[in-house]
């Protein structure tokens, strides 16, 4: 089933174009890496997709629905930097979610609270910035979502988190799921990765499955991106 | 949706804005007891008695700035900085985040506008009732009763009616200025989206559009309503008979009201329609 169709997709931000005649299509039950060096257009993709931006021209469909209130709650994400009022207590953005989305666990995400040792009373902005990011973590992992869409989840942060962050969003989606992972640290999320959306100069490069891809290039995929996008 | 959306909007604004307006009661309830005993009786607290009169007139005046600018700045943060990304996210529509917002603001605008102008009149009888001898009572209390003065002992001779002056008896009087209020509160919250919205219309320096936006549409309103106002009278004012000057002030209340209530409903509805258009646009948080 298609749950991302993105049909000549171009977004321009004045004269300088950031994403260019993009299409392609995203099935339901994989894991997929949005790869591409730093100002390749990925998050523009993301926030066209999420309904943050609007295409300059094309049009983007989630679950044969354009962009509106009815894709966003079948999208779960999670944007690259911190967007929660910090002032609010860990519990009440929870409660928050709650009251928002309908797929929302919240016994999922006080356990996984419990698990980090992450008192549920205390406001977002007296955590430390790992913290932070974890807690959004949650977040966004607490929800049955059909879509799960992750700008940059562990850029920034050390090789244990990492490894924490990687193992909740493995463990906590269901399978008829999709997982969109924007990231440039290929090497760590590669061998989770069913498919690979590889974005150059806001334009599509590659879209295919890891599998295939390794065997036709005969290489990991850390070191086709490396190849690709060499400087 | 509208309903969750209007309970956690009035829970965030409220942290702010409530101890703002519980600050004006506060302060409205010391006025009155330093007022209701004979700390200015003497000519030495005169300058005490300015400097705490000047301390009120600009805490009111803060109080006021503070609650209409945070109305402002939380519409902007809300949906056009890092928080759009979690509010333009939720399975809520851009017209339901609009009006949510424009509800609980047009609420604690009105009400900080309501209460600093019942803060002013309880100070102004609080010291009227205080300096009043027993004779003066009555006639205080027939002004505030019938809406007239009595110069008389027998108090059948008016002397001063309120209708005369103001063009309406104290209720009519009270409900239109509280109308005004209302309406000046609606129109003020939508002028600051209006702005905030057509600022996200420019590619660059958004926030700085929006101020411009602002302050153009202030100018453009503020010149266009006080023609309204002035109009109806403009026959009087140009006439130098001093006969006419109780006539005037009573002309003047009678027309400037429902001019002002009109001209306010005019402007929110066209503050309200173009945001309304504009809102509907699809974000496009960079």
């Amino acid at each position: 089933m298609t749950l991302i169709e993105c049909k000549k997709l171009t977004k321009k931000y004045g004269n300088h174009t950031a994403l260019s005649n993009i299409s392609l299509q995203i099935e339901s039950g994989h894991i997929i890496g949005l790869l591409g060096p730093n100002g390749s257009g990925k998050t523009t993709l993301i926030k066209l997709i999420t309904g943050l931006l609007a295409p300059s021209s094309g049009s983007v469909y989630v679950n044969g629905q354009p962009v509106g209130p009815d894709s966003k709650s079948h999208i779960s994400y999670l944007p690259d930097h911190s967007y929660l009022n910090g002032s609010m207590r860990v519990r009440d953005i929870l409660n928050f979610f709650d009251d928002f989305y309908e797929d929302f666990d919240s016994m999922r995400a006080f356990d996984m609270l419990a698990k980090l040792q992450i008192n549920p009373n205390h406001k977002l902005k007296t955590l430390s910035k790992g913290t932070q990011e974890k807690v959004q973590l949650i977040l966004v992992m607490s929800r049955r979502a059909n879509l799960y869409i992750l700008d940059e989840p562990i850029a920034g942060v050390d090789p244990a988190a990492r490894d924490y962050i990687l193992n909740t969003i493995l463990s906590n989606y269901d399978e008829s799921a999709s997982i969109l992972i924007s990231t440039h640290l290929i090497s760590d999320i590669e061998n989770i990765l069913d498919e690979v959306i590889f974005i150059q100069n806001g334009t599509l490069h590659t879209h295919a499955g890891v599998d295939d891809l390794r065997q036709k290039e005969n290489n990991s995929i850390d070191t086709i991106f490396r190849e690709v996008f060499k400087c | 949706m509208l309903k969750k959306l209007l309970k956690h909007e009035w829970k965030s604004v409220g942290k702010i804005l409530l101890p703002i307006n519980l600050g004006i009661i506060l302060l409205t309830i010391i006025g009155c007891i330093i007022l209701s005993t004979d700390t200015f009786e003497t000519e030495e607290s005169l300058p005490l008695a300015l400097l705490l009169f000047l301390f009120y007139t600009l805490s009111i005046m803060t109080f006021s700035g503070v609650t209409i600018i945070y109305i402002y700045v939380h519409f902007y943060k809300n949906l056009f900085t890092v928080e759009g990304y979690l509010w333009h996210t939720l399975p809520v529509t851009r017209t339901q985040l609009f009006h949510s917002r424009l509800l609980i603001g047009s609420f604690w605008c009105s009400l900080n506008s309501f209460l600093t102008v019942l803060s002013a009149a309880a100070l102004g009888f609080t010291a009227g009732f205080h300096a009043a001898t027993e004779e003066k009572m009555d006639s205080l209390q027939s002004l505030l009763m019938d809406g007239s003065l009595s110069k008389s002992a027998d108090g059948t001779t008016a002397d001063f009616v309120f209708s005369d002056i103001f063009g309406y008896s104290p209720a009519i009087f009270i409900i239109l200025l509280l109308l005004v209020l209302l309406t000046s509160c609606i129109s003020s919250v939508l002028m600051g989206y209006l702005s905030t919205l057509l600022g996200q219309l420019v590619e660059k320096y958004r926030l700085a559009a929006s101020i411009g936006f602002y302050m153009a549409i202030y100018m453009i309103t503020q010149t266009i309503t006080s023609l309204v106002m002035i109009a109806p009278n403009i026959h009087i004012i140009l006439s130098s008979d001093d006969e006419t000057s109780t006539y005037f002030i009573s002309n003047f209340f009678g027309s400037m009201f429902p001019a002002a209530i009109i001209s306010q409903i005019i402007l929110i509805v066209i503050f309200y329609t173009s945001s309304l258009l504009l809102i509907r646009r699809q974000p496009n948080l960079e």
